[in-house]
């Protein structure tokens, strides 16, 4: 931890002091705290991004690390992270759109819309069952189709017990 | 290599391939550097980081390169916008993974003091400092950082630092001279 030769007293008197400029800090966007490390705003925004930085900690520890690394040479990345970040642009999964799902239909847009679209939904879904009901519900429908294609029971036991027609049938 | 500053912002902006790769490359070592030193207390692995800092890109590059279209060449260096996005971008992904943890010996004692409830603080008047000195004193005691460390950042000399510094506490304990500061 780095020390400035600072007087006892003066750091009594800072220690008896309430926390300066600590509240609501004002936000800062990303370019312009950008722009304030590297020395490029003028005076009045200067002096309010000076109010926000010196309120909030996180931001301080950020412009001096930040500050320091900019400054100095770095090493070379290592090569798994470019070639990942290369994949990135340029084919063919990333320019295709990706197919909305119920979940995401539903909530797009925020929460804004959602008593709509939920409302949207149940009526499909109301639709959906009056007609499945109307036409004779699934067991019907599956009934006709596994038996559809097989002769009457009726039918069956209704031969007229002539052995003629019976010879007949079989083309004697 | 290309350079950070020779790169094209509209064909990358507009997500020219050959720009995007020749970005990558250029801005690759800078956006390493920064994750690591944003994300050295949250003691997280090597694939972790690398995670965060392909997260950094991922922003950069979603919605059609909806953040990259918000830098602006004119108020800002591409590599300093760049900087500020990644450490960002990496605190949140550290954020969604873990607490950071700081050893003791790292912190500035300020932080670390038992503060006595008892004793009413004195208020320093709206006015009395400029932001600057404010910003100076909180460097110099509560982060216990030296004044060519807040020089570097503010882009003055450490003597002019020293001297804001000074100026400040003739103000402050002249201000509070009779208050019992």
């Amino acid at each position: 931890m780095r020390r400035e030769n600072i007087p006892e007293a003066d750091k009594e008197l800072w220690r008896r002091l309430a926390p300066a400029g600590e509240g609501a800090p004002q936000p800062v966007s990303e370019l312009d705290f950008a722009a304030w490390l590297d020395g490029r705003l003028p005076e009045a925004r200067a002096a309010a991004v000076e109010a926000a930085v010196a309120s909030d900690p996180a931001l301080r520890r950020a412009a001096l690390e930040l500050s320091e690394l900019l400054g100095q040479p770095l090493p070379a990345a290592p090569s798994r992270l470019e070639v990942r970040a290369r994949t990135l642009v340029g084919f063919e999964a990333e320019r295709r759109q990706r197919r909305p799902g119920l979940l995401n239909w539903l909530l797009a847009g925020g929460r804004r819309f959602i008593v709509q679209r939920v409302a949207t939904l149940a009526a499909a879904v109301v639709v959906a069952i009056s007609g499945f009901v109307l036409g004779g519900g699934l067991g019907a429908s599956w009934a006709k189709e596994r038996y559809g294609a097989l002769p009457d029971a009726s039918t069956l036991s209704s031969g007229s017990g002539d052995p003629a027609e019976f010879l007949g049938s079989d083309g004697i | 290599m290309t350079e950070l500053n020779q790169i094209d912002l509209r064909a990358l902006q507009a997500g020219d391939k050959r720009t995007w790769d020749a970005f990558v490359g250029a801005s690759a070592p800078l956006i390493n550097a920064v994750v690591r030193r944003s994300l050295a207390s949250y003691r997280l692995s090597e694939e972790d980081v690398l995670d965060a800092a392909q997260d950094v890109y991922v922003r950069l590059c979603t919605n059609g390169f909806r953040l990259l279209k918000t830098y602006d060449a004119a108020r800002a260096s591409l590599s300093t916008w760049l900087a500020v996005v990644a450490r960002s971008a990496a605190i949140d992904h550290a954020r969604r993974r873990r607490q950071p943890t700081q050893p003791l010996d790292e912190v500035p004692e300020a932080r670390l003091a038992v503060e006595d409830r008892h004793v009413e603080k004195l208020k320093i008047p709206d006015g009395l400092l400029t932001n600057r000195q404010i910003l100076i004193l909180k460097y110099l005691y509560d982060e216990e950082r030296d004044a060519a460390e807040v020089a570097k950042l503010l882009n003055i000399d450490a003597q002019t630092v020293r001297s804001t510094h000074h100026k400040a506490l003739v103000r402050l304990r002249a201000h509070f001279q009779g208050k019992d500061p």
